[in-house]
C-alpha cells in the first residue's frame, strides 16, 4: 500500500468525520448554552441575535481565505487528515510546517516518491498529537485560568487592571499580526492599510447614522474592499 | 453567570477530552491494528522538532487570549483552531456590534455566541471544500487565487482598526510596536507576548499619570 492510499483510505475518513463531527455538537453546545445564559446576564434578544450573526459573517472571510492552503495541504498528506488537521486546533501554516518536519525526521520529502505508508503515519503521529498539546492544556488549565480571574476581579483594582488587560492584549496582539504581515512587502501594505481604513470608515459611518446591520457586516465588508482593491494593485 | 461557566467546564472538558482521544486513538491505531508502525524512537524524534518550534505556543496561546475569549470562549476556540484569524476576530465584532465590553460577563457571554457560531460556519465552509479537493483549485481562476495570501493582512488591519476607533493612540501605538518587534530577531512565540507586555505597560502608566493630574488638579 502507498502512503497516498492510506492517507486517504476509509479508516482514516472515519476517524476525521468523528472529531469533526465532535467539533460541531460542541460549537451547537455552547451556542445554546450561551443563549440561554444571555437571558441571565441582561442581553435582550435582539442583542443574542446580533452576536450570532455578526459571528456567522465574520467568519466568512477567514474560512474563505484558508481554502488555498488547504487544498494545497491535500496534495500532501490527504483530504481526511487535511480535514481533521484544518478543522481542529491548528492552522493551516502550522500544520504544512509539521508534516514537513516529520517527512524530514523520517529522511524523505514530503511531496517525493518517498512517502511509505509508515511516513504517512509519523505524519499523523505528529501532527495530532502536536494538535492535541492545545487541548489537553486547556483541558486542564482552564479552570484555574478561570480561578486567577475571579480573584483578580474581586477587587476593583483588579477588575480594572484586567479591563486594561483584555482590551491591551486584543489591540497589541493585532498590532503584531498586522506588522509582522506587513514586513512582507509592499502588497501586504497596501492591503492592510485599505483594510484599516475601510474599517474605520464603515465603523465611523454605522456608528453616526447608527446603521446597526453595517456594524455586522464591517469587518466582512473591510476584506472584500481590501482585497479587491490589492486584485487591481497586482 | 455561574452555572454557565460550570456548564461551560463540564461540556468543554468532555469535548476536549473526546477530542484527545481520538488524536491519539487515528495514530495508534494506524501503528499497532494495521501495522504501518513507524518506530518510537522515529515518533519521538520527530515529535520533539514539532514540540522545540511549537511546543510554548501550548502554553502561551491559551493563557495570553485567556482574558479576552473566556471559559467558554477558550474551549470552543482551542478546539475549533484558526484562533487568531477567526475567533479572536469574531469575539471583537460580536462585541463592538453588541457594544459591549471585553472581560465582562456580558462581553464572555456575547463573545461565546458569536465564537461558536463562527465555528459552525467555518466547518460548513470547509467541508465541501475538502470533498471537492484538489478539484477546486482548476476552478477558481489564477486571477483571483493570487489575492489569497493577502486575506491575513486584510483580516488583521481591519480587526485592529476597529479596536483602535475607540482608542486611536493605542492603535497607532500596537502597530509601530508590531513592526518594531517583527523586524527584531526574536523568535516567533515570543513576537506576540512582548507586544501585549509593552502595549498593557504603557497603557497602565498613561493611566496612572492621567490619575494622578486628576488628583492634583
Amino acid at each position: 500500500m502507498a502512503g497516498m492510499e492510506l492517507a486517504n483510505s476509509p479508516v482514516v475518513w472515519l476517524f476525521a468525520s468523528v472529531i469533526i463531527i465532535l467539533v460541531l455538537l460542541q460549537a451547537v453546545k455552547f451556542l445554546t448554552m450561551s443563549r440561554k445564559a444571555a437571558n441571565e446576564v441582561g442581553l435582550s434578544r435582539k442583542d443574542t441575535n446580533r452576536a450570532i450573526k455578526t459571528g456567522i459573517i465574520t467568519a466568512i472571510g477567514p474560512s474563505v481565505g484558508i481554502i488555498i492552503v488547504a487544498v494545497s495541504l491535500i496534495s500532501l498528506i490527504g483530504n481526511p487528515l487535511t480535514m481533521m488537521r484544518i478543522g481542529v486546533i491548528g492552522s493551516a501554516p502550522i500544520e504544512s510546517m509539521g508534516a514537513q518536519l516529520s517527512a524530514e525526521t523520517a529522511g524523505v520529502s514530503l511531496s517525493g516518491e518517498g512517502l511509505s505508508p509508515e511516513v504517512f503515519n509519523l505524519i499523523v503521529w505528529t501532527l495530532c498529537i502536536g494538535g492535541a498539546g492545545w487541548m489537553i492544556f486547556c483541558f486542564f488549565a482552564t479552570a484555574s485560568l478561570s480561578k486567577i480571574q475571579t480573584k483578580l476581579t474581586e477587587t476593583s483594582k483588579g477588575e480594572y487592571l484586567l479591563g486594561v488587560i483584555a482590551s491591551g492584549a486584543m489591540i497589541a496582539v493585532f498590532g503584531s499580526l498586522i506588522g509582522g504581515e506587513m514586513l512582507k512587502g509592499s502588497p501586504y501594505i497596501f492591503t492592510g492599510v485599505v483594510a484599516m481604513l475601510s474599517s474605520l470608515i464603515i465603523n465611523y459611518i454605522s456608528d453616526k447614522k447608527e446603521i446597526m446591520w453595517l456594524k455586522e457586516w464591517s469587518l466582512g465588508f473591510s476584506i472584500l474592499i481590501s482585497l479587491t482593491a490589492v486584485y487591481f494593485f497586482i | 453567570m455561574e452555572q454557565f461557566r460550570s456548564n461551560a467546564h463540564r461540556w468543554g472538558r468532555i469535548s476536549l477530552g473526546l477530542g484527545i482521544l481520538i488524536s491519539f486513538a487515528l495514530p495508534i491505531y494506524i501503528s499497532f491494528a494495521m501495522g504501518y508502525h513507524p518506530g518510537f524512537q522515529m515518533i519521538l524524534s520527530s515529535l520533539l522538532t514539532y514540540g522545540a518550534v511549537i511546543g510554548i505556543v501550548w502554553f502561551l496561546e491559551p493563557i495570553m487570549y485567556f482574558p479576552v475569549l473566556g471559559v467558554s470562549g477558550t474551549y470552543v476556540a482551542f478546539f475549533t483552531g484558526n484562533i487568531s484569524n477567526m475567533c479572536l476576530p469574531a469575539v471583537a465584532s460580536c462585541q463592538d456590534a453588541v457594544g459591549v465590553a471585553p472581560g465582562t460577563d456580558k462581553g464572555e457571554v456575547v463573545g461565546a455566541l458569536g465564537i461558536s457560531a463562527a465555528s459552525l460556519v467555518n466547518k460548513i465552509i470547509l467541508i465541501p471544500v475538502i470533498l471537492a479537493g484538489l478539484w477546486l483549485l482548476t476552478v477558481i481562476p489564477e486571477s483571483v487565487q493570487e489575492v489569497f495570501p493577502y486575506v491575513l493582512p486584510a483580516i488583521f488591519g481591519a480587526v485592529l482598526a476597529q479596536f483602535a476607533s475607540k482608542t486611536p493612540v493605542y492603535g497607532l501605538l500596537a502597530l509601530i510596536i508590531g513592526i518594531l518587534v517583527n523586524m527584531a530577531a526574536i523568535p516567533l512565540f515570543a513576537k506576540n507576548v512582548l507586544c501585549i507586555v509593552i502595549l498593557v505597560a504603557i497603557m497602565l502608566f498613561a493611566d496612572s499619570r492621567k490619575n494622578k493630574k486628576y488628583q492634583n488638579a
